[in-house]
């Protein structure tokens, strides 16, 4: 582990449509709406995290 | 209904009910008739009265609105041959427009996207365009072809809700409660409730005493173009007219002889010919006479000479006369109708008002009462709504004419003038939601402007929901020290709840309904107007004065105006009744003999509270065993009641007609009618409580307003709403004590509370005051653990240089083990810069990364690609109690109709009981955890049982709170019975409630003592206890108030600027105000030293330097390190000395107000 390395780009955030359940990716700027059905409403995923933050450390 | 022989009236009741005597007359059985009780809220639910409302706007008000005269057509002054008619309106399906697609839309996508739950109002016109007539028509009630002028909120399960009709899979498909009962609006996401507003009743001749205690009527006429009041006066024994167009009171005899009533002996003839009367009208008509008016047209420049000139720039120049006249006509009584200036109605309507009030001032009983609920009328949503809607419409035509008329007179045009282009829908969909969401209705046209006309409804409990749609607000204000419409009516029986009402100012003045009240809507008056003269009403154009009074008829009223007299007013009224209950007339018509007052009032307009009663004859009900049995197979529902006139509904005024029993059994062959339940009187907080007849009334007040601040279960969607404050209970239970009004409103459901196993004895001296002892393995097992959730919402903004705010990933830096880390505040994050749902969050934590552009004005080449330097932070921190944790619930991303970017997140925190905690039996009996005991302390009794609570026994003589007794015996009962028993209110006689006989029967059954009392041991002795103790279970509430959010201490802390004082309040980590009192007794006390310590010293003390030659403030020259006074210019008499820094602020403010202030130092 060597701070030096740069950190690989984290993989991206899915978020969770309201209606259908369907997984998505969100960019800046981008509309929030499901790919597959429309829906405007997008909720977060519960974390996978089991304690604390390690997420530099681990992909490496 | 109690006519007299005296009275010479040929009585219909011989005739009707003669026939059914003897062996034809019908067999006499109690029949349970508590089924049409879940049957009726079945059809009707708990808000029928907002829904029926809004309906009726929406379906039929709407269309009358613009059909109206002066809304139907809109004209040009420019252009003579231009019109544009209104031929139709629609309100559509909730939808919204998205990217230029219409989508349906559900209530609870709006809460979640803070949008408006709201449907187009389209509209079918007919206008010109250049020379051709155009028609713009939708098909079958579809918007395509009509034209959209607006947008109108939706209440939630009203007949245009998507919501209606859903039965308990689909509700739950879009996300809703099936237990809600709707009667609200979304607006902007919040969940907007517009109270019921009580106000006197419209159209209606009330006579009153004014405060010199005279006799004086007042009409408050009301049509759909004038509102007016019309006062009229008892002055030195002349009757005079008050009104606001007028500048001085105007005889009485005048006003008639102006509207043609030239005769005197006409005038006495159409008030009534009995010298009594005639005696006391003498000095008004010497009056008139005495001012030399005898004839209409005398009259008529009389009044013209009074009138107060308004506007000085009209256009027509009338006479003073035709103004007068017209007035008369038009705006003095304006409900009366005047056509063609024929002013017989209106004559005999002031001849009536006369007559009234020469009766009052005879009989000082004939006075009205203000606070009969007879004389109220519930203004709802629908009506608020189409006066604000009118009001909206009436703007946009004008707006429309006036961008219209400036388009038209532009010479030359480009292109053909089309006036749909014109039509803004914003006016309509603006107007409508800012009213709902601010509450202000201000329409000018009426002279209205009220102020928190609609609530966000609280959603503290399901309950507190419920309560908030049925409750009343009422115009009368708050400061008045009357305790007339404070106090209970009894004419509110069954219209109103007894027991709910807030305590403090508003006591009384806020109501509640009852379980089954309904608010009528307004009904066609042409078609009954009709009938009544059918069947055998005399036009009041046809008689003369003298007929008017005679003593065989009686004048029949029709919502407040008068349509002529009837000489069999019983057969009549009579008639109307078997009509409407055998459907022919709308069922909430009332009929209203008034033997007293000689008249029948028919009513059929809105706003009037009644309620359903079972039909008795001869106090026989109608309602039989079969019925109650194909009620319970499913054959029947409370309709087919309504429709074969089983049970029909009254208004107030109507049960003055009627002899109601409470039960079957008291009928007396005078009875006609039955109650249904007589638990019903009571609303649907007040129905929570078991056994309420048993308890002090004031308990049943207290508890109807804890019943609110009870946390439990909120609706089956509550972890979905994303509400803004959530209390939760972990472990909801329904009560062991139940009543039906509990099963009927769907507490046993969603119930706030838990049955708590308590011993009521003294324990620990925690215990004081109300206090609880509470059992620590109790709460570890989970009694009275909650969960609180929080609501934070961030917007992402964007500008006006169309920069936006953005969310970073989390901030990273070094770590003293040499890689990179995330900064300790961000650690919750994700890589998208909001908290990770599931993670841990303190206080001072960052759970949205957020950043905003430094510049949000001038115009940026590139707002998409600003610099990081162009950004400035703005984190969304959680703020909480310090050495608390809470966890990120949810996060939800949307967009709102406005395409901004917003997140929401859900804090969640589980909180177990704690000392300072309150709680709350269902009896009004509120307490504090005064401190919690381990279990192996706490007392046992033989078989095991430990209490999870202690409660004082002082509790209970002062309070007389004995349905909790009965409560706890219920409840005991039950546990080893294995049912639930029930407490409805006066349920005894009819099974609904089981005595405490019975109970103790069963207690006895099961191996315990009659009393409920138990054989205890000592928890820390061991011994037995000396006395028996009551102990069994009754059902507790967790109330919202916990210490946790209540706590606060502060040594030092923060200062305002200005004057350099502690901060107030907790949340502000404020100082501990010592106020005036606290300030007297340190006075009185001696203690000197102690209040300079208080108020100077601890809080804003400052050195000033003084200069005792001129006694002006001087000052410190840092550099110089000398005192000068800048006043003297030196720096030989400056002493220092301290004082309060807001003591120098008032000084130098008085300076700046060239008062100079100056300071006379003595030695100490």
């Amino acid at each position: 582990m060597d701070g030096s390395m740069s950190a690989p780009p984290p993989e991206p955030v899915t978020y969770l449509c309201g209606d259908c359940g369907a997984d998505n990716t969100l960019k800046p700027g981008d509309v929030i709406q499901c790919r597959e059905c429309g829906y405007r409403i997008l909720y977060k995923k519960r974390t996978r995290r089991t304690f604390g933050w390690n997420s530099s450390s681990s992909s490496t | 209904m109690g006519v007299s022989k005296a009275d010479e009236v040929d009585d219909g009741d011989n005739i009707v009910s003669s026939h059914k005597e003897g062996l034809e007359a019908p067999v006499k059985t109690a029949v349970d008739k508590f089924q049409l009780l879940p049957s009726f809220l079945k059809v009707r639910g708990l808000v029928k009265q907002h829904i029926d409302s809004f309906n009726y706007f929406i379906n039929c008000e709407i269309k009358k609105i613009i059909h109206a005269q002066g809304n139907e057509k809109v004209t040009s002054d420019v252009d003579a041959n231009f019109y544009l008619k209104y031929l139709d309106i629609f309100v559509g399906e909730p939808c919204v427009e998205q990217d230029y697609i219409y989508e349906p839309i559900t209530p609870q996508q709006c809460r979640l996207r803070d949008m408006t739950y709201s449907a187009p109002i389209s509209v079918d016109v007919e206008y010109t365009r250049g020379k051709e007539v155009v028609v713009r028509k939708g098909k079958d009630g579809k918007q395509e072809g009509s034209i959209n002028i607006g947008r109108m909120p939706i209440m939630l399960r009203s007949s245009r809700c998507i919501l209606a009709g859903k039965n308990e899979a689909q509700l739950a498909k879009v996300g809703e409660c099936p237990l809600d009962p709707g009667g609200y609006f979304v607006v902007k996401g919040t969940e907007k409730v517009i109270l019921i507003q009580e106000q006197l009743s419209k159209n209606r001749i009330i006579i009153t005493t004014d405060s010199s205690g005279s006799v004086a009527a007042s009409v408050t006429s009301s049509t759909h173009e004038r509102k007016s009041k019309t006062n009229m006066v008892v002055k030195h024994e002349r009757i005079y007219l008050r009104h606001n167009t007028f500048g001085d009171d105007i005889p009485i005899v005048v006003v008639m002889r102006a509207m043609g009533m030239e005769s005197d002996q006409e005038i006495v003839q159409m008030v009534g010919r009995d010298p009594k009367y005639a005696g006391i009208l003498n000095p008004s008509l010497q009056e008139c006479a005495a001012l030399k008016i005898y004839t209409s047209h005398q009259a008529l420049e009389y009044l013209g000479s009074k009138v107060r000139s308004r506007n000085m720039f009209t256009k027509q120049k009338r006479t003073k006369v035709d103004e007068a006249r017209d007035i008369l006509a038009t705006v003095v009584l304006a409900h009366v109708p005047v056509h063609q200036f024929d002013f017989r109605a209106k004559c005999i309507y002031l001849a009536v008002i006369i007559r009234k009030m020469l009766e009052a001032m005879l009989n000082r009983e004939a006075v009205d009462d203000m606070d009969y609920v007879g004389n109220k009328r519930l203004e709802l949503a629908g009506q608020l709504l189409s006066l604000l809607f009118e009001d909206l419409f009436k703007r946009m035509n004008a707006e429309l004419k006036k961008s219209m008329d400036a388009t038209l007179s532009k010479a030359n045009r480009s292109t053909q003038f089309d006036i749909i282009k014109l039509i803004r829908p914003d006016t309509l969909t603006n107007g409508l939601e800012h009213a709902i969401s601010s509450g202000n209705w201000a329409v000018k046209r009426f002279k209205m402007d009220r102020k928190g006309v609609t609530q966000v409804v609280s959603r503290l409990s399901f309950i507190a929901a419920l309560g908030h749609m049925t409750r009343i607000s009422s115009q009368f204000e708050k400061t008045r020290k009357v305790s007339g419409p404070r106090a209970l009516q009894p004419s509110q029986w069954g219209m109103l709840c007894p027991c709910d009402t807030p305590e403090g100012e508003a006591c009384g003045l806020v109501k509640n309904l009852s379980l089954m009240t309904h608010v009528t809507t307004d009904e066609e008056e042409a078609p009954l107007i009709e009938l009544c003269t059918t069947l055998g009403v005399e036009d009041l154009s046809l008689l003369s004065g003298e007929e008017l009074h005679s003593p065989k008829t009686y004048l029949v009223f029709f919502n407040g105006t008068i349509l002529g007299v009837h000489r069999r007013p019983n057969r009549f009224a009579e008639v109307l009744r078997k009509l409407r209950r055998a459907g022919k007339i709308g069922e909430f018509v009332s009929v209203h003999v008034n033997p007293k007052h000689r008249n029948i009032q028919i009513a059929s307009d809105g706003g009037r509270v009644c309620r359903p009663l079972v039909i008795a004859d001869k106090g026989v009900s109608r309602v039989k065993e079969h019925h109650m049995k194909e009620l319970k197979d499913g054959f029947r529902t409370f309709d087919d009641f309504l429709r074969e006139g089983l049970v029909e509904y009254l208004d107030v005024n109507e049960e003055n007609n009627s002899l109601i029993a409470l039960y079957e059994g008291d009928a007396t062959p005078d009875t006609t009618h039955i109650e249904i339940e007589p638990f019903t009187i009571l609303g649907v907080c007040a129905g929570l409580i078991p056994y309420p007849h048993h308890n002090q009334s004031p308990r049943n007040t207290y508890q109807c307003a804890m019943g609110k601040q009870a946390m439990g279960n909120i609706a089956y969607n509550q972890l979905q709403r994303m509400d803004t404050l959530l209390y939760l209970l972990v472990y909801p239970q329904r009560p062991l004590l139940s009543t039906k009004s509990i099963e009927l409103v769907g507490y046993d459901k969603l119930g706030a509370g838990q049955n708590a196993t308590v011993a009521v004895m003294s324990y620990s001296g925690y215990d004081i005051e109300d206090a609880i002892v509470m059992n620590k393995s109790s709460l570890d097992r989970g009694f009275g653990r909650c969960i609180v959730i929080k609501k934070s919402v961030v917007p992402m903004k964007k500008y006006a240089n169309r920069t936006a705010d953005r969310i970073m990933a989390p901030e990273l830096q070094s770590s003293a083990k040499g890689g990179v880390q995330v900064v300790a505040r961000q650690q919750l994050q994700d890589h998208d810069g909001i908290a990770a749902v599931g993670e841990m969050i303190r206080p001072g934590d960052i759970y949205v990364n957020k950043q905003s552009p430094i510049d949000t004005r001038n115009n940026v080449n590139n707002p998409m690609a600003l610099p990081d330097s162009a950004y400035k932070r703005t984190p969304q921190t959680y703020k909480g109690a310090a050495g608390e944790t809470a966890v990120v619930d949810k996060v939800l991303l949307t967009s709102n109709d406005e395409n901004h970017f917003v997140v929401k997140c859900l804090i969640r925190q589980t909180r177990r009981p704690e000392v300072g905690d309150k709680f709350s039996s269902r009896h009004g009996q509120k307490g504090v955890c005064g401190t919690i005991v381990q279990q192996e302390d706490f007392p046992f009794s033989e078989r095991g049982i430990c209490p999870d609570l202690i409660m004082n026994p002082h509790g209970f003589p002062s309070r007389m709170t004995v349905g909790k007794m009965i409560e706890l015996l219920g409840g005991k009962a039950g546990l080893h019975n294995g049912k639930f028993h029930y407490g409805s209110a006066f349920g005894e006689p009819s099974g609904h409630a089981d005595k405490v006989s019975t109970i103790s029967a069963t207690l006895v059954k099961h191996g315990f003592s009659y009393s409920g009392k138990d054989f205890i041991y000592s928890g820390i002795t061991g011994s037995p206890l000396q006395a028996y103790i009551f102990m069994g279970p009754i059902y507790y509430q967790k109330l919202k108030h916990m210490v946790l959010d209540k706590m606060h201490a502060r040594a030092r802390g923060p200062r305002v600027v200005l004057t350099r004082q502690p901060t107030e309040g907790r949340s502000r980590e404020g100082g501990l105000r010592l106020g005036e009192m606290e300030r007297d007794c340190l006075i009185a006390y001696g203690a000197s030293m102690m209040i300079l310590e208080r108020l100077m010293i601890s809080s804003d003390q400052f050195q000033i330097q003084v200069c005792t030659k001129c006694g002006m403030i001087g000052y410190y020259h840092h550099k110089l390190k000398i005192c000068l006074c800048s006043t003297c210019k030196s720096g030989d008499n400056i002493a220092t000395m301290k004082l309060p820094y807001a003591c120098k602020l008032l000084f130098q403010e008085l300076q700046s107000m060239n008062i100079v202030p100056r300071l006379t130092l003595a030695e100490a």
